[in-house]
């Protein structure tokens, strides 16, 4: 050993948690902390793959997030409302309690009305016990994929949660002292939490009565936030870390290269957009050339969105912005999505000559002055990616403004308006059904009907409406699979928006270290081998 | 000396009174809290009733009344992203940025005075002009751009120094300190040293151009003239005349040093008030924001009505003069 390996051997052993002197612990960062350990008061990414460790779901998801067994051994379409499911006997909390079908419609009931998770089970009604392994979970009318929805609803204890004054989802605002659910955990996942420490650190041991016991040999683990990029990938390189998530694109390839050190990849659930106005007569913050404002809406006309869509090369962007990590898209879908079609994923092909004529025939054959809002922070190179397309279009001659906003501003132009005519976003399904995607992001902003809620540039279809008016009540596979390829289709040819890329996430870590890459970002502790 | 007392503490307060509604105000610019809680997906109606709950619609004026006579009941309300006490966040991470500015303000005057000294009594050497020459590069550099360096340098290519965090901590009452365990005064070197970098060169500078003006003052000659060792004229004679200001700059510079760990801490993840300000801004977590600036206002106020007060402490002609008024 090298005076070097053996100093940060020697600084490993002080890090360790107090423990026994032969257990395996897991040390691994991120960029951002696990905001709280009550799994029902956030939709935060990164916090729901630490509660995921603590906490079980109705429905499991695997590696390859396709759904599995979770606390739910068995779920069938009861009636047109009714999803019925049979529980796992014998599952215990980390208290030794038993879980029971009493816990889970509490839990049902629990997190539907958190505010955070109403696009996610705003529709289900009524969670009932039937008997002590089953309950019927009752929605407002069919709901097809409510299966996969349980793969995020979490399992709490209601015993424990009336014992320690937590019944409800902590509220926001409320006076008083801290809700006991934001630092303490009682689930009945493969780790128990020791010590959550906000911001610092949180962690774990394994849960020895855990129902499928992972192939992993890790006894402990600790999850650190370490926000400075250049310093987490340090810790790594110093061997203060075993493992760390949200990797620099800039640091893959000198991690690779660092013996001893490994990166492993998955395909972000998300999508990469540029929307543009379809509702608006006058766009927001478009001018002529001259800089006068444009009194019109040129990014509702459908040529005008070829062009743009012909013009903006995303083969390019992801090859130089995100160095080659990224996934070119083509629809409004990504790898891992249930319901995405490969066979229709097939990108307009970029051709400047073609773009220029549809921007004449639209009209604007010298092209126009628009503002592009770009959020400068939560999703990977962005700032980058904006200045790379006002390039792009400025060859059809489309002058592009790029407006870089915090993510609290952004948000608020979103929410309080959508006041903003083009922009870039990030798209997912929020239970990783392509339905929530078409549903959400897609369809005709309609307040009644909960539709379209991230449809921030009001994009309007009613080909298209009717396909999802149709989708959320189709159970059979094989008409789900039309609608879906009818949908994604008619987005395509409409230009519903640019398509950019899929991200990657990216670990690195020991080469000692072997765990499975999962596009939830989630790090099962329990499988989690080290050598 | 009262007159002068209760000028500097009404002076004091119309500072913190300006910050306090600058600080209001800056919350309202940065984003809605709204959006930031609820993210992107929650319905309007979720979003009306929280708006309701945490009074963001009353008018300015009613809001900031409130938040004023709160904070005057220590009551600094409840963080929108830790749903915590904003007093138990800052009893939790205020030892940790204590501990990180005193370090650095103790090595900025135990490296900076010797060094400002030598350079001054050997004001004419090579080494002094070199050393000179250095406390340019120190007062320039970037914070963050020495602390990825010493990360470079002790944690990646030596292996001497943790990268990150405060090491392990010992409860010692309400408060945690780092400076009793090992791990904990290696995680605090590099921090310091970042932090205090700057304030080194300057301390050295300023020390050296005091220095050089006392060392050509009659008294410093009539020292030398007995026959005193060299040694006790720059010490006992001439240092501590150019004390006075070395105090009241590092005073201030104290203020400078909290705010600077703001950066630090960011590079290091220490985690402490300067950490925990840069997550409420990405949060938009008004309660957090407001507070942290109060905190940071009364603090820059009260070290510089501690310093004014040390001044008069220590340099005795100003005494004399306030007995004068006095009498």
């Amino acid at each position: 050993m090298s005076l070097f390996q053996r100093t940060a051997a020697a600084l490993a052993a002080l890090f360790l948690l107090a423990g026994p002197a032969d257990a395996t612990t897991l040390r691994y960062g991120g960029a951002t902390p696990a905001l709280t350990m009550d799994p029902h008061s956030t939709n935060d990414f990164v916090t729901a793959a630490v509660n995921r460790q603590i906490y079980d779901s109705v429905v499991g998801i695997d590696d390859r997030m396709e759904l599995t067994q979770g606390l739910a051994v068995e779920w069938t379409f009861q009636a047109p409302e009714t999803w019925r499911f049979k529980l796992r006997p014998g599952v215990k909390f980390h208290d030794g309690t038993p879980m029971t079908a009493e816990d889970v419609a509490f839990s049902v009931q629990r997190q539907k009305v958190s505010p955070l998770y109403r696009a996610l089970f705003g529709t289900v009604k009524d969670a009932i016990r039937i008997d002590d392994t089953t309950v019927d979970v009752i929605s407002n009318g069919p709901d097809p994929i409510l299966p996969r929805k349980m793969t995020k609803l979490f399992v709490m204890s209601k015993a424990w949660s009336t014992a320690n004054n937590v019944e409800k989802v902590p509220d926001l605002g409320a006076q008083g002292t801290e809700a006991y659910s934001l630092r303490h955990a009682n689930g009945t996942g493969p780790m128990k939490l020791v010590v959550h420490e906000p911001g610092r650190r949180t962690a774990f041991a394994r849960n020895r009565d855990y129902w499928a016991p992972g192939a992993g040999n890790v006894d402990e683990a600790v999850y650190t936030t370490i926000g400075a990029a250049p310093t987490r990938v340090a810790a790594l390189l110093s061997g203060e870390l075993d493992l760390i998530s949200d990797m620099p694109l800039q640091d893959i390839e000198r991690v690779k290269a660092t013996p001893n050190f490994k990166v492993q990849q998955a395909p972000q659930q998300l999508y990469m957009h540029i929307e543009m106005d379809g509702t608006r007569d006058v766009a927001l913050d478009i001018f002529d050339k001259a800089g006068q404002p444009l009194k019109a809406n040129p990014l509702k006309d459908v040529r005008v969105r070829r062009a743009f869509a012909h013009a903006i090369d995303a083969k390019l962007i992801v090859e130089r912005v995100m160095r080659g990590h990224g996934i070119v898209i083509g629809t409004g879908a990504a790898e891992g999505f249930a319901g995405y079609q490969k066979d229709l994923d097939v990108r307009w092909p970029t051709d400047i000559a073609l773009a220029k004529s549809l921007l004449t025939q639209a009209g604007y054959p010298d092209g126009f002055i628009v503002q592009l809002n770009c959020p400068l922070e939560r999703y990977t190179n962005t700032e980058e990616i904006c200045r790379a397309t006002a390039s792009m279009l400025a060859r059809i001659g489309v002058e592009v403004r790029v407006k870089g906003m915090v993510w609290p501003e952004f948000a608020r132009m979103l929410v309080n308006g959508p006041n903003s005519s083009f922009h870039l976003i990030g798209g997912s399904g929020n239970s990783g059904d392509l339905q929530d995607a078409f549903v959400s992001i897609m369809a005709t902003r309609d307040r009644d009907k909960g539709r379209g809620g991230t449809n921030w540039a009001m994009w309007t279809n009613a080909e298209f409406d009717a396909v999802v008016d149709e989708l959320v009540k189709t159970v059979d596979p094989a008409r789900r699979t039309e609608l879906y390829r009818k949908g994604l289709t008619i987005g395509r040819d409409m230009v519903h928006s640019i398509y950019l890329h899929q991200p990657v996430l990216t670990w690195g870590m020991k080469q000692s270290v072997t765990m499975a890459a999962r596009a939830d970002s989630a790090i099962m502790l329990h499988t989690v081998v080290m050598k | 000396m009262l007159a002068f007392l209760s000028a500097r503490l009404a002076h004091a307060l119309l500072v913190v009174v300006v910050v306090s509604l600058l600080a209001f105000v800056l919350g309202d610019l940065i984003g809605d809290p709204v959006a930031s809680i609820l993210g992107l997906e929650a319905t309007a109606a979720d979003r009306a009733a929280l708006r309701l709950r945490l009074h963001l619609d009353d008018p300015f004026v009613v809001r900031y009344l409130r938040f004023i006579s709160r904070i005057m009941a220590g009551d600094f309300g409840v963080s929108y992203g830790a749903q915590r006490p904003v007093a138990d966040l800052f009893a939790e991470r205020l030892p940790a940025t204590a501990e990180l500015a005193l370090a650095a303000l103790a090595l900025s005057l135990s490296v900076g005075v010797p060094l400002g000294v030598y350079a001054a009594v050997h004001h004419r050497g090579t080494a002094a002009r070199i050393l000179m020459t250095l406390s340019i590069f120190g007062v320039s550099l970037p914070t963050f751009v020495v602390g990825i360096l010493l990360i470079f340098c002790f944690s990646l290519g030596l292996g001497w120094l943790p990268s990150f965090g405060r090491g392990e901590v010992v409860r010692v009452g309400s408060w945690t300190t780092g400076l009793l365990t090992v791990s904990g005064l290696k995680s605090l070197v590099m921090p310091a040293i970042a932090l205090a970098i700057g304030q080194i060169a300057l301390v050295a500078r300023l020390a050296r151009a005091e220095m050089l003006g006392v060392l050509k003052s009659d008294y410093i000659r009539f020292a030398r003239a007995r026959g005193l060792k060299d040694r006790a004229v720059n010490f006992s004679h001439a240092l501590r005349n150019t004390l006075i200001p070395i105090i009241t700059v590092s005073g201030i510079q104290l203020g400078y040093l909290v705010a600077f760990a703001v950066v630090v801490e960011q590079v290091f993840q220490w985690p402490g008030m300067g950490l925990l300000f840069l997550q409420a801004l990405g949060q938009t977590d008004l309660p957090v924001i407001s507070a942290f600036l109060m905190v940071a206002a009364v603090l820059f106020v009260a070290i510089n009505l501690i310093v004014d007060l040390l001044y008069a402490a220590a340099d005795p002609r100003l005494r004399i003069k306030s007995l004068a008024v006095r009498s």
